[in-house]
């Protein structure tokens, strides 16, 4: 275009159709949502879209989709341990598979499988028994020997002699990687147009109970009546259960992640490493997205300290000796909430009306149409939905656990 | 890691510019044990920028004298220098500050220090060029009117014939006076703004800065002497070329900095300087989180107190990190920092030698924070006189590229605020990527902010401008510099608050 022809962006509409609205909060709703993250948007969507309940407001502190939503490594893998989390994770996987059309937005989810590498013999044996149980439960695992996991992934260093030698990995080919912001943004947009409102900048500061039962919320922006409250905030959780008068077994900790420059296709899958503590994968353009594993001091800040990082690549290095000249151009994180037996709380709490969505730890954004499909039911029916029963506050105290740490403490 | 790798001392600085020498020197003076780090391969920073071989910056640079004595000052109190390495990241300990540095140049190996462990840590990183795109601005020839100095003080290179300068500030007449005498023809100096005739003397002296006085009056003098036309209220609006730079368009702004079509005349040219004022960098002080605010020129600067300490307990900032305002406001705020971190740490100052006992020690201190006060006012006379003209976007094309990392055009910043509603310049970068590659929004990140602002209506606000300026790290490293920089003895840096 030469200078002094048409004006810049003359070719833009007019009216702009922007994404979502900008509404001002109402005095009161019949839901409210605590928490704009891929969870909190979910769950609108699906209780205007599946159950019709559309006096919803979503009230967020920051920005839409701000926090783990935005800072996650996107890993989606259904290949968990137990029955009950392997049940919940393939039925996100599932709704992934059809989220696409069903949002009519492009989510470059892409199915591209993930590795999860053994290192020991103790690792060989925890990955098969994780492959038969996958199988019995009809999810697609498979376990590869270290030739298996050269012919997926040809740039893993599987050497005998390596300080980190891969005796072999479980491979489950549907699973993937999706574009973080683009899979907000539809949720959004969804919501958005059943009616729901999307309240940004609108932090919760107290949660008004009345005779055991929720009455509203307090925020930054005024107090807001709501007859049902459901908590979509992650790492922030414990500290709006103790507004409504109640512990949660819950810990924070930071956990980071970096990217490179942009690479020409090298990578054409996913691979992790438990005993490493690391997992890579390479995007859509081409960076490296690499994440470290969590740090073990309990912290709110969304940094994590520095020589985790450090340890971790050193690690990773070993693995994939062909990214040492790639330059790291960032590093963030985030805080993630961590149950004791690395399974996420879903379902009712203490307080009538007040429901629970948290701990889902360092692997949550795989869930993250589940889970909402999953609160959404319980929330309409004040009836925990049949995938969530397990997942009760009370498993703390039953000791009903779902222990995951073999598979997702570290891992994603 | 051997220990020689690790430096430990009462006090890091980093960067060796006239901020960063003025503060270490101070500091080493009182008795304090200094480690100086900077990127560059020799001392001096942006303006005694000087090339190898060479003592310091050229004759007849203006306050070669200062540098001699700053750097003089260095060896007689032992300050460690460490040149040829960035610090790529720096992070908070029980009891100080950590730095990580890398080698840069072919630096010998040998020598390389990988850690610098400090109580204090001033940083005094100064700035770079800002650039605003205009359509062929990525074209070869089209240069920082910064960057074509640099190489011209370092390696006396002239990097074209037929040069045109453009952009707003008094650093324009410096750049072209340095090309017209290192040979060059410089067919002409376009200021956006409309400084009455003969500006840089009056309000200068004015003022209160009578150095920077007789620094214009010299540039002036040059242009003159190499007949170099001084066009005011005219920008480059166009570069053209095809392999490089051939001509550009000259275009008179109207009142609101928009470009008079009319106006418009294309001159030919193969070196273009473009400089927009400067941008503080700010990686390392972000990083360690200290408070920020707005400046006159719509930079994003640290705050300081009146000891130029900023709001992390330990961390002092000075020079363009506090405010673009110039050299010798830079070493103004370098002595003061010195001065400060010298009473923090109990040290009575220079007593051992006697010549700076604890009054007149305060007294030097009122003297220079009244300097500083003068010199504020004096950048924000500039700044005021300076700005980026309003109506500039009107010289964008819908393909004029941005964010020259991420290949991201102009219609793709339109399009993710009118169409997909980003409001500000953080969600612009997540919608439409500028600031996302190699530079991570250095250089585009101030255009980006400004083209959001103008789209918008409502201008960033410091917060904002900091959540899209913060960088972890400070630059590029790579992984396995990353993984080589693992070290069990090390001690830990405990998580950030
Ligand atoms: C570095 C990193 C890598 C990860 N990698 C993966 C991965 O590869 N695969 C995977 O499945 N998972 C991964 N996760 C985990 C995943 O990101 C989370 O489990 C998931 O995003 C949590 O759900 P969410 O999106 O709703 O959370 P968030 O996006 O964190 O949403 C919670 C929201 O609640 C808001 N909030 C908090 N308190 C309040 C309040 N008082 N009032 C109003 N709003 C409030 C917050 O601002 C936030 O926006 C990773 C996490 C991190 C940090
Ligand atoms: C290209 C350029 C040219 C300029 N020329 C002039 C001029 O001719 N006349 C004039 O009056 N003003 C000029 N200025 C303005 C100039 O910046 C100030 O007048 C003065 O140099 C500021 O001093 P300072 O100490 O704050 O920063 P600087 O002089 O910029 O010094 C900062 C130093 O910090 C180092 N550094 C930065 N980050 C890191 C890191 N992460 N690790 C290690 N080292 C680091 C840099 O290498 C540099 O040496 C110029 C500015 C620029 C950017």
């Amino acid at each position: 275009m030469s200078a002094g022809t048409r004006p810049p962006g003359a070719d833009l509409p007019e009216h702009p159709d922007h994404l979502w609205r900008e509404p001002d909060p109402k005095r009161s709703y019949d839901v409210v949502i605590v928490g704009g993250g891929g969870h909190g948007l979910a769950t609108a969507h699906y209780l205007a879209r599946a159950h019709g309940i559309t006096n919803v407001a979503v009230l967020e502190r920051g920005w839409l989709a701000g926090g783990n939503m935005a800072r996650n490594t996107t890993i989606i893998r259904s290949n968990y341990l137990w029955d009950e989390s392997a049940a919940v994770y393939e039925f996100a996987l599932k709704l992934w598979e059809g989220l696409e059309a069903e949002l009519d937005y492009p989510l470059l989810f892409s199915q591209r499988g993930v590795l999860n590498l053994a290192h020991s013999l103790q690792d060989v044996r925890d990955s098969v028994r994780r492959v038969e149980a996958n199988r019995l439960g009809g999810i697609d695992a498979e376990w590869l020997d270290a030739d298996g996991v050269r012919e997926v992934c040809p740039i893993v260093d599987i050497s005998p002699a390596a300080r980190y030698p891969v005796l072999g990995g479980t491979y489950q080919p549907r699973a993937g990687i999706a574009k973080h912001d683009h899979v907000a943004w539809a949720l959004a947009r969804s919501a958005d147009a059943a009616g729901v409102d999307l309240i940004q900048g609108c932090e919760v500061t107290g949660i008004d109970v009345r005779g055991g039962r929720v009455t509203g919320v307090r925020t930054t922006r005024g107090s807001i009546a709501a007859g049902r409250v459901a908590l979509c905030a992650a790492g922030h959780t414990s500290v709006l259960a103790a507004m409504a008068g109640f512990e949660l077994p819950l810990q924070s900790h930071p956990l980071q992640a970096l990217v490179s420059e942009l690479l020409e296709p090298v990578h054409p899958t996913v691979v992790m490493s438990n005993a490493v503590h690391v997992y890579v994968s390479q995007a859509h353009k081409g960076e490296l997205v690499m994440g470290a594993g969590i740090d073990a001091y309990t912290a709110y800040t969304q940094r994590g300290a520095f020589h985790v990082v450090e340890r971790q690549m050193a690690a990773a290095l070993e693995l994939f000796p062909v990214f040492a000249r790639a330059h790291v151009l960032r590093t963030w994180g985030g805080i993630v909430d961590v149950t004791p037996d690395a399974s996420p709380i879903v379902g009712r709490s203490p307080v009538a009306g007040l429901y629970l969505n948290c701990g889902w730890g360092t692997g949550g954004f795989k869930a993250t149409p589940g889970a909402g499909a999953i609160l959404a039911h319980t929330v309409a029916h004040d009836e925990p939905h049949p995938l969530a029963r397990p997942f009760s506050l009370d498993r703390f105290t039953t000791g009903a656990l779902v222990d995951e740490h073999g598979a997702a403490a570290v891992a994603h | 890691m051997r220990s020689s790798d690790v430096l430990t001392a009462d006090v890091a600085v980093v960067g060796a510019g006239p901020a960063g020498l003025a503060a270490a020197g101070e500091a080493a003076a009182a008795g304090l044990d200094v480690v100086v780090v900077d990127a560059g391969a020799r001392p001096g920073g942006q303006y005694w920028r000087h090339g190898p071989g060479a003592e310091g910056p050229a004759p007849g640079t203006h306050g070669r004298g200062t540098f001699s004595t700053l750097r003089a000052g260095l060896g007689r109190h032992g300050v460690r220098l460490v040149c040829g390495h960035q610090v790529w990241q720096a992070g908070r300990h029980d009891d100080g500050f950590v730095l990580r540095l890398r080698p840069v140049h072919d630096f010998p190996h040998d020598d390389a220090v990988e850690r610098v462990s400090a109580r204090r840590l001033i940083v005094c990183t100064g700035g770079y060029d800002r650039q605003l795109p205009v359509p062929g601005w990525d074209l070869p020839g089209v240069m920082a009117a910064g960057g074509a100095q640099a190489l011209l003080k370092e390696y006396g290179t002239v990097p074209g014939q037929r040069v045109v300068v453009a952009g707003t500030g008094p650093f324009l007449v410096a750049v072209a006076a340095g090309l017209a005498e290192a040979g060059a023809r410089v067919v002409a100096v376009c200021e956006a703004n409309a400084p009455v005739r003969g500006w840089l003397r009056r309000p200068l002296a004015a003022l209160g800065e009578p150095a920077k006085a007789v620094e214009a009056v010299r540039y002036a003098a040059a242009l003159a002497r190499h007949r170099v036309p001084y066009r005011t209220r005219t920008a480059v609006t166009r570069v053209h070329g095809d392999d490089s730079v051939r001509a550009v368009d000259l275009t008179a702004l109207d009142h609101d900095g928009r470009p008079r079509e009319a106006t418009r005349t294309t001159v030919p040219a193969d070196l273009v300087a473009l400089g927009w004022g400067f941008t503080p960098s700010l990686d390392l002080l972000l990083t360690l989180g200290a408070a920020t605010r707005l400046d006159g020129d719509g930079s994003l600067v640290v705050r300081v107190d009146d000891g130029q300490r900023t709001t992390v307990p330990g961390l002092y900032a000075a020079g363009e990190t506090t405010g673009i305002a110039g050299a010798t406001q830079a070493v103004r705020e370098g002595l003061l920092s010195g001065l400060a971190v010298t009473a923090d740490l109990g040290r009575a100052g220079r007593t051992g030698d006697g010549v700076d006992a604890g009054p007149s020690r305060s007294r030097r201190a009122a003297r220079l924070r009244s300097g500083v006060r003068r010199g504020r006012r004096f950048a924000e006379a500039l700044h005021a006189a300076c700005p980026v003209p309003a109506g500039w976007t009107a010289w964008l094309a819908g393909d004029t590229v941005v964010c020259r990392c991420e290949e991201v055009p102009f219609a793709a910043v339109c399009h993710a605020v009118r169409e997909l509603g980003a409001e500000d310049p953080r969600t612009v970068k997540m919608l439409a990527r500028p600031g996302m590659g190699m530079c991570q929004g250095r250089v585009c990140g101030f255009a980006t902010a400004l083209i959001t602002r103008h789209l918008t209506g409502h201008p960033s606000t410091a917060e904002a401008l900091s959540a899209f300026g913060k960088r972890p790290l400070a630059a590029p490293v790579t992984l396995a510099e990353l993984a080589a920089s693992d070290d069990r003895t090390a001690p830990r840096t405990a998580p950030w608050s």
